[in-house]
């Protein structure tokens, strides 16, 4: 008797939830045709990594804000939901179709074939048709800044690079740190390490906090970070170093793409911000106002696409002398009297 | 009204998750019928939705296949994702090898293959090779059960973690290109590749990936019927996943019966490998499953291990899949791990099927069955 009970308020649980959830339709929110339609898929590390995919986050966020724009997303979670995340987009006419990190390029390149008429964009990736805009950063210029900075700030002659996938796209991070540390002190040792080989490196947080532990363990006392989400592990890391005496962290990390200053604050020396989000604002911009350019859109120092972010944070940690340095190779390489070797350009 | 026994409790489990899965959404903030709209609506709508359902459930039938001839044999095999892996490998490997594969890098012309063959010889063998890698990598937890007693199911785990890692290191260090961002091989030789379906159906776009597999698949499904049931090797199994004791009195020798089974099934897993490499991708991408081998499990438990049952849950599954973008995409709070809420309330109603056997029993609805 009793299962037959609960079988009949199960049954009138779900007829009062179909009937709740009819009356309740007034709050989908009405599909506004008028409005430019933006689709947003990300990486697999996801928009809350609080870097690289959540500057995308913010930018697109900010250009709903201010713009007439319906915004839609899709974190895909798995590199086979990248094609129908995109394709979910297109079927439905979507006016623009962002996609976040260099993975995305080649599923980009055959959606946008298909869909001539939509526009296409592609942060870290590169494509040759005319609907896709690339928008690509000069990070070897960002990460010689940090790098001068890390050397400076370094008591132990020994600095860390935390690399996500070992692909081209990082070696450009870290050569451009090796460089910068190596003109502030030539004598300068870089350990570097790479989280993996495949899509997981970018969401692998233990392993980056062990590689972290590791290059601590040698010597490292500054640890640059380029890894997504497995980052952070490497802010757990410095953060169990602990602090002296005085109060003063005793190994520094460096982070990346967002500013990472208040993830650990103290702990974080600065960190290299590529502004994804100004890339994403304006291509959201340039579709609203029928500007579309399909092509490379390239951000670096001199667009401040790139560079090392100052706040409440960390500016106890860099002395003034240090910061007037730094900004007076930042105008050098802009002026192009230093020219930073991109790992790219072969 | 044996059949309507059979079907009674997979669509109880179906009806009831997304009941449950209605609360879910409810609680979330959004309106679950519009999301089930946005989520069946999308699956089946034509030509797009219900040809890239039918892609989706390709993969779905080979691994609900691959567990179910396991599972007839007594045997769980939780190892259908590293066999599909190392099958998808070696499957790219001979079409790179033998399919007359050149890549451009930085301008010259690097040649990575041995031979061109044309696609008659090129395609019957790269289907073979994922049918024999896969069987073999199959066959190693079979063997490990059957002669050292190890538990399959610990074997099948830890031979999936082997598996990921070999295909990997081998597409990082010896068979990408130079240059590629993207952990993938160098593509296969375009003799190798296997028609997409759109070729034959009209209406069907060339941009679905629904190809030729889909037919291989229906095709296991009827040989896999025919061997469990109308050969001496599938009455073999099937005696000994029914009492292996009693096989054994009869003459039946059970260590080959599990080693066999084992293969079969591994055989079975690889056949993915020919819809992801020969088929959609035409090169091997690195952890393209979608957990392919483990919603093999539910496949098959939702499909009682029979061919007929695993081909409609396959398509429940794969329309599942297709519905999962557009409903994250599309909805203010739901995300895309609904679909996995779905599937696991349907797992855990079938499942639990014995305990609702018991309750509803004493009515008269059901009786006890052997199943």
């Amino acid at each position: 008797m009793k299962s037959r009970f609960l079988f009949v308020t199960i049954v009138l649980l779900c007829a009062l939830v179909a009937l709740n959830s009819s009356c309740n339709r007034g709050t989908q929110t009405a599909d506004d045709k008028s409005k430019v339609h933006v689709g947003i898929v990300f990486d697999i590390g996801g928009k809350d990594d609080r870097s690289f995919n959540a500057a995308a986050w913010e930018g697109v966020k900010r250009a709903a804000k201010d713009l007439p724009i319906v915004l839609r997303d899709v974190e895909p979670g798995s590199p086979t939901n990248i094609e129908p995340a995109m394709r979910a987009f297109a079927e439905r006419g979507y006016d623009l179709i962002i996609g976040v990190g260099f993975a995305q390029a080649p599923i980009m390149e055959v959606v946008a074939k298909d869909y001539p008429n939509i526009n296409f964009a592609i942060v870290d990736g590169v494509s040759q048709l005319p609907n896709v805009a690339s928008l690509v950063f000069k990070e070897h210029q960002g990460s010689y800044l940090v790098g001068m900075l890390a050397a400076r700030t370094s008591k132990t002659g020994t600095l860390g690079f935390i690399g996500g996938m070992d692909i081209p796209l990082i070696h450009r991070f870290e050569t451009g740190y090796e460089e910068g540390a190596k003109a502030v002190n030539p004598q300068i040792r870089v350990i570097q390490n790479f989280v993996g080989v495949n899509d997981s490196a970018w969401n692998n947080p233990g392993k980056g906090k062990e590689l972290a532990l590791s290059q601590i363990g040698r010597g490292a006392d500054v640890i640059f970070t380029a890894a997504g989400n497995s980052g952070l592990g490497a802010f757990d890391a410095v953060e169990q170093a602990g602090r002296d005496e005085q109060g003063h962290a005793r190994r520094f990390v460096i982070g990346v793409d967002s500013n990472q200053n208040g993830v650990k604050p103290g702990f974080v020396l600065t960190s290299m911000v590529k502004r994804v989000d100004n890339a994403v604002y304006n291509i959201a911009q340039d579709v609203v106002n029928h500007q579309f350019k399909g092509g490379f859109h390239v951000f670096g120092l001199e667009t401040d696409g790139v560079g090392y972010s100052l706040d409440e944070n960390n500016q106890t940690l860099i002395p003034p002398d240090v910061l007037k340095d730094v900004d007076a190779a930042k105008q050098k390489i802009i002026a192009g009297q230093i020219q930073v070797t991109d790992a790219m350009a072969k | 009204m044996k059949l309507l026994r059979e079907l009674l409790f997979p669509l109880v489990a179906v009806a009831a998750a997304f009941v449950v899965g209605g609360i879910v959404v409810l609680l979330i903030g959004d309106d679950p019928i519009y999301t089930y709209k946005l989520l069946i609506g999308s699956a089946l709508s034509w030509p797009d939705g219900i040809g890239r359902t039918l892609f989706y459930a390709t993969p779905l039938i080979f691994t609900g296949l691959a567990v179910a001839v396991a599972f007839r044999c007594g045997l769980l095999n939780i190892g259908a994702e590293g066999q599909l892996y190392v099958a998808a490998f070696a499957t790219a490997w001979v079409s790179i090898k033998l399919g007359g594969t050149v890549v451009d890098v930085f301008g010259t012309p690097v040649n990575y293959s041995w031979a061109s063959l044309p696609a008659v010889l090129l395609v019957p063998l790269a289907i073979l090779t994922a049918i024999v890698v896969g069987g073999a990598w199959g066959a190693i937890a079979g063997y490990l059960k059957a002669y050292f007693g190890a538990h399959e199911v610990i074997t099948t785990i830890m031979l999936n973690f082997i598996a990921v890692a070999l295909v990997s290191y081998f597409t990082q260090y010896h068979y990408k290109v130079p240059g590629d961002p993207i952990l993938q091989t160098a593509p296969i030789g375009a003799a190798a590749h296997i028609p997409r379906l759109s070729a034959f159906i009209p209406g069907l776009p060339e941009s679905i990936p629904l190809n030729v597999a889909f037919i291989l698949a229906l095709l296991a499904c009827a040989l896999v019927y025919v061997f469990l049931w109308r050969t001496k090797w599938g009455y073999e199994i099937r005696a000994t996943g029914a009492n292996p004791t009693a096989a054994e009195y009869g003459g039946i020798s059970i260590r080959k019966q599990i080693v066999l089974a084992m293969a079969v099934s591994g055989g079975l897993a690889g056949m993915v490998g020919v819809n992801e490499v020969l088929g959609y991708h035409h090169r091997y991408y690195d952890s393209f499953s979608e957990n392919y081998g483990f919603t093999g499990i539910a496949v098959a438990l939702l499909g009682r291990n029979h061919p007929v049952g695993i081909i409609f849950s396959a398509l429940l599954f794969g329309m599942l899949q297709r519905g999962a973008i557009p409903v994250d995409a599309f909805t203010e709070h739901v995300s895309k791990d609904l679909v996995q809420v779905l599937q696991a309330i349907v797992i855990l109603f079938v499942a639990a099927e014995a305990a609702f056997r018991g309750s509803f029993g004493r009515f008269g609805l059901l009786k006890r069955s052997k199943v």
